[in-house]
């Protein structure tokens, strides 16, 4: 009993515990008919760019999986130096999440200056629609921030403060 | 022993990632996409072969039986139907050999098909680079931001490279789509580093995207290749690819240090 706990097969290693299979699967029905109701409501605002459009980008499962894998790769290691890297950790800051602005459709070239000056629109749109704290707002802030060279937001900021920005806020 | 010192030159694993001197070839591939390069340079070889074989046997053919010497009365024949057909449909037909894998690899190249986990920032300067790695950030202000000057010339530790070397270098993860930005705050500059198969010009006022995704760890050497000034030469770029969480701990640690 003590060494088959100790070595689990690759099979064992990697199937789920019994008692959690039903209640994954009674969550998995619903997001699928979340998932179908979202993608009918992408369709329409596609067409007209407006701010308050709702965007939506899944994260692929690349994303994901890159995620899922430094996860793994954080518990993997052997019982003592799990410990040791937890308590670490726990010393340790800001958790990274590896993610960024999704590839966009819109976009497909090389130059991705538009990209990024749309992301930043887009934003600022979103913030006079939904108000400042709006939280569905925050992606369309990373997006850009993730897209656009500092020096360019910086000018754009001021050119919003000082009433002279070129786009159509 | 001679076999002791022919199998250290030619034999040796070690994957060679900067240039060397007296280099002949490509470096050693890191990303499926100088892979595909490299690849696609030895398709087009053989034809280069094949027909520099053909032209050269026409040519020394020519010069051998047609002389004055060997044959004094010059044949007065200006018009051959068949022959013309088949040198131009042929040449043709090689084209078309070298463009489909040409083709196919240039649009692979720039498909912008599967989403990035990361995005960095270039930023050319005369003549330093900025990097940005702004995926991080929760305020247009706060920002991960380094500049990457070359270690002069007369500075250099040993084992560094001369004039390749820089003091802060780009850390990236292995085995991640990478979305580079690159753009420059003066003049033109261009973002290239041989072993990735990447070489993107920065044009002031626009952001050019590349992406990469390097397959194994490794510091990768490029230089700086759009002509940008009087220091265009000192000012390279080093790409140091590791694992996903090497990168993680830096960039958590690159971000205590910046607050």
């Amino acid at each position: 009993m003590a060494a088959e706990a100790k070595a689990p097969s690759l099979a064992e290693e990697y199937s789920l515990p019994p008692q959690e299979a039903p209640v994954e699967k009674a969550v998995e029905d619903k997001p699928q008919e979340a998932e179908s109701i979202a993608v009918t409501n992408d369709e329409t605002p596609q067409a007209d760019e407006t701010a308050t459009a709702v965007e939506v980008n899944p994260e692929t499962s690349e994303v994901q999986e890159v995620a899922d894998k430094s996860e793994v790769e954080d518990t993997n290691p052997a019982a003592e130096e799990t410990t040791e890297t937890a308590e670490e950790e726990a010393e340790e800051k800001p958790e990274i999440k590896i993610e960024t602005a999704p590839a966009d459709f819109r976009f497909p070239t090389t130059n991705q200056t538009r990209h990024c000056f749309t992301r930043y629109v887009e934003y600022h749109r979103c913030v006079a629609a939904k108000g400042e704290d709006a939280p569905e707002c925050d992606k369309f802030a990373k997006y850009y921030r993730s897209l656009c060279p500092g020096e360019w937001v910086e000018r754009w900021n001021e050119q919003r403060e000082n009433g002279t920005f070129p786009g159509p806020l | 022993m001679i076999l002791r010192s022919l199998e250290c030159r030619f034999l040796t694993i070690a994957l060679c990632d900067a240039a060397e001197p007296w280099q002949l070839g490509s470096q050693d591939a890191a990303t499926p996409m100088m892979q595909g390069i490299i690849d696609l340079h030895h398709d087009i070889f053989f034809f280069l072969i094949l027909i520099l074989v053909f032209v050269s046997q026409m040519l020394v053919r020519a010069l051998w039986h047609f002389n004055e010497q060997t044959n004094p009365i010059p044949q007065r024949i200006v018009h051959g139907t068949t022959i013309e057909i088949i040198r131009t449909i042929f040449p043709s037909v090689i084209l078309l050999f070298i463009a489909i894998p040409s083709f196919a690899l240039l649009y692979s190249m720039d498909g912008v098909l599967v989403d990035p986990a990361i995005t960095i920032k270039a930023i050319g300067h005369q003549w330093y680079r900025t990097y940005e790695y702004s995926d991080y950030n929760s305020s247009d202000e706060q920002s991960l931001t380094f500049d990457s000057y070359t270690i002069p010339e007369d500075d250099p530790e040993l084992g560094q490279s001369r004039l390749l070397e820089v003091d802060n270098r780009v850390v990236v993860p292995a085995k991640t789509h990478l979305r580079m930005i690159v753009t420059p705050a003066d003049v033109p500059h261009s973002w290239a580093v041989p072993s990735s198969g990447v070489k993107c010009d920065a044009v002031p006022g626009r952001s050019n995207l590349t992406s990469i995704s390097v397959q194994r760890e490794g510091v990768y050497y490029g230089q700086c290749s759009e002509i940008c000034g009087t220091n265009h030469a000192f000012t390279p770029i080093v790409v140091e690819a590791v694992t996903l969480k090497d990168y993680a701990d830096w960039v958590s640690n690159q971000l205590i240090l910046q607050t």
